[in-house]
């Protein structure tokens, strides 16, 4: 299991009015497990009010530029971002796993290809870094950018990526489609859907020459781009993609605590949700909640059945529950009330689990 | 783009894929790590089980190549472990916990049934018998794990897609392997215990496509983690073990 390391801020620096960009440094004895690939994630966590939340945001920084660099946009409700937007400051110490994700590409310094990548709002980020990347550890290749955004005044590193198409004169081209904001083409305004692509590549984007294109943003506008993608000839496998978080919850609520008497019977009322539904069955105290559920021919998901993969977590809503092992939880899930139910056997008379949250 | 809301279930019926278990719910992570738990565990009992076969081999040949599938197998089981870790499977305990090599007796009656302690498809409950015994099973179920790698590369969680599409030419390679092993053992005169072989395997081979529960494959196709129904990838699996056969004059 990957280990949480201590990073230090070394810089915070607005791009826009609700998004910061933080730049991190590890402690020398874990800088190795910093060494990122372009387009890799952090995992950070912290605790609010008592109860950990876990958030992964997009390295911006590009493979060379010697320095670990994260965008966060401020998500209204949000724990995490509203903390790095509003009270983070220089000096500070964050948690972080070491980078992860697999929305990136090998590199190949005698490669002259061509990359498209498409961003919506925040999901520039780690299509920033690959692009940064790409330019200066690919001297042959060219990437054109078509970065999707409501208007103007929110576009995350606007002038950053006019530096960059400065500095690599003719290699990058970068196209702005703002959804409120008229532009003097009309094909820019508004968003970028199945059909607003097809005319980008009939007219802006030759896709024959494309030989892999990166995908970060909103579900609708990724599947949308992925359609017309395929449609036009460019094979699956060309085609990364990575889910903007913007589905996370912000804030996970507390813990409902609720102890309650056990009688000597050794029988147990067991009530499971699983997929939406809700079954009530008996059992006793030596069978685990796992084996009782699939007793009942529930599906309930497992693997291992040792307590080490994971795979049969579950909530424990109401009574108390015992582990025999716990290799996978951490801390902070059991502290919510997550359990591996193949491991979990009651000590009340009334246990309610739940397999959906 | 605060307004761009979409169901995750709806996301993947049409189509999108995931990249980050952080994203996913908990029948999707749940589904995921059964596909990942049931391919690792497979992976190490099959390599554990052809481990022994290299004392077995005839020749330095036939040992390079039994070594190479025991070393191949390891380290696909690895890499998929790895992606297991990211979704909080203890890695580092998860590959000794259990006997990989523990198998039923050779004659136990064929059983889909899995074992109580691991997700090993069921065909890895039953030993190898010599050296001939396992050169067939590595053919026989090595066309079934190229049909199924077939699907699950198109599978709607991108990095173990990814993984499966980097295995599949390896394990592809392995079948090849076992075509050239079978061909030499043909040419010495071995093909009636091929067949012997052929029978035991192909019974215990062909119910690792799953059963046709049509709730079941609905449910898993509209999280994009199947794509085609078990009767059609067991009657591919068929079809390529006919030809294959049929070019080492065993159909």
């Amino acid at each position: 299991m990957a280990r949480f390391h201590d990073l230090k801020v070394t810089d915070i620096k607005k791009t826009i009015r609700d998004a910061v960009v933080v730049s991190l440094q590890p402690a020398p004895e874990s800088a190795d497990a910093f060494g990122f690939r372009q387009g890799q994630y952090l995992t950070f966590r912290r605790e609010f009010d008592g109860q950990e939340l876990r958030r992964s945001y997009s390295i911006c920084a590009g493979l060379d530029d010697g320095i670990l660099q994260v965008g966060i946009k401020k998500v209204d409700g949000g724990a995490f971002s509203t903390f790095a937007n509003d009270t983070l400051k220089i000096g500070d110490h964050l948690s972080a796993m070491p980078p992860m994700g697999s929305f990136t590409s090998d590199l190949d310094p005698g490669a002259r290809r061509n990359y498209l990548g498409f961003a919506g709002g925040s999901g520039i980020t780690p299509v920033l870094s690959i692009m940064k990347t790409v330019l200066k550890c690919e001297p042959g290749s060219s990437f054109t950018l078509v970065y999707a955004n409501r208007g103007v005044n929110s576009i995350m590193f606007r002038e950053e990526i006019e530096d960059l198409k400065n500095s690599y004169m003719g290699r990058l081209t970068v196209i702005h489609v703002l959804e409120s904001d008229a532009q003097d083409i009309e094909l820019f305004t508004g968003r970028v859907t199945e059909e607003k692509c097809a005319a980008l590549f009939a007219h802006w984007i030759d896709l024959s020459t494309i030989s892999a294109a990166f995908i970060c943003g909103p579900e609708p506008m990724m599947l949308g781009i992925a359609r017309a993608l395929e449609a036009h000839g460019l094979e699956k496998s060309q085609i990364k993609f990575e889910l903007f978080a913007s589905s996370q919850p912000g804030r996970a609520k507390r813990v409902e605590t609720a102890g309650q008497a056990a009688s000597d019977t050794g029988k147990t009322r067991i009530s499971i949700t699983l997929d939406g539904a809700t079954r009530s069955l008996e059992s006793d105290r030596n069978t685990s909640i796992l084996d009782a559920a699939l007793a009942n021919a529930l599906d309930a998901p497992f693997a291992c059945k040792a307590g080490v993969c994971s795979t049969c977590r579950c909530k424990v809503i109401e009574g108390d529950v015992e582990m025999a092992a716990n290799h996978a939880l951490e801390d902070y899930e059991v502290s919510r009330g997550y359990v591996l139910s193949c491991q979990a056997y009651p000590l009340t008379d009334t246990i309610v689990v739940d397999y959906d949250q | 783009m605060a307004d761009d809301n979409m169901t995750l279930e709806s996301y993947l019926a049409q189509g999108g894929v995931l990249t980050s278990p952080a994203n996913a719910s908990p029948r999707y992570r749940a589904e995921v790590m059964k596909i990942m738990a049931t391919f690792v565990d497979s992976e190490l009992a099959g390599a554990a089980g052809f481990a022994d076969v290299v004392n077995k081999a005839p020749g330095l040949r036939e040992r390079i190549a039994a070594s190479k599938i025991v070393l191949e197998k390891t380290r696909h089981a690895e890499t998929v472990l790895e992606l297991m870790g990211e979704f909080g499977t203890n890695t580092a305990r998860y590959a000794t916990s259990h006997p990989w090599a523990a198998r039923l007796a050779r004659d136990a009656t064929a059983d889909t049934r899995r074992s109580d302690h691991d997700m090993r498809l069921s065909v890895f409950n039953y030993p190898l018998s010599g050296w001939v015994d396992a050169v067939t099973m590595n053919l026989v179920m090595g066309l079934a794990v190229g049909v199924q790698l077939g699907d699950l590369r198109k599978l709607s969680y991108q990095p173990l897609a990814e993984k499966f599409a980097e295995i599949a030419p390896v394990e592809a390679n392995h079948v090849k392997l076992a075509s050239e092993g079978l061909a030499a053992l043909v040419e010495a005169g071995d093909a009636d215990a091929i067949r012997l072989s052929l029978d035991y395997w192909r019974a215990r081979v062909a119910p690792i496509f799953g059963s046709e529960d049509p709730t079941r494959f609905k449910s898993l196709a509209a999280l994009g983690l199947r794509h085609r129904s078990s009767a059609e990838m067991r009657a591919d699996w068929d079809a390529a073990l006919g030809d294959a056969l049929a070019g080492l004059g065993l159909g």
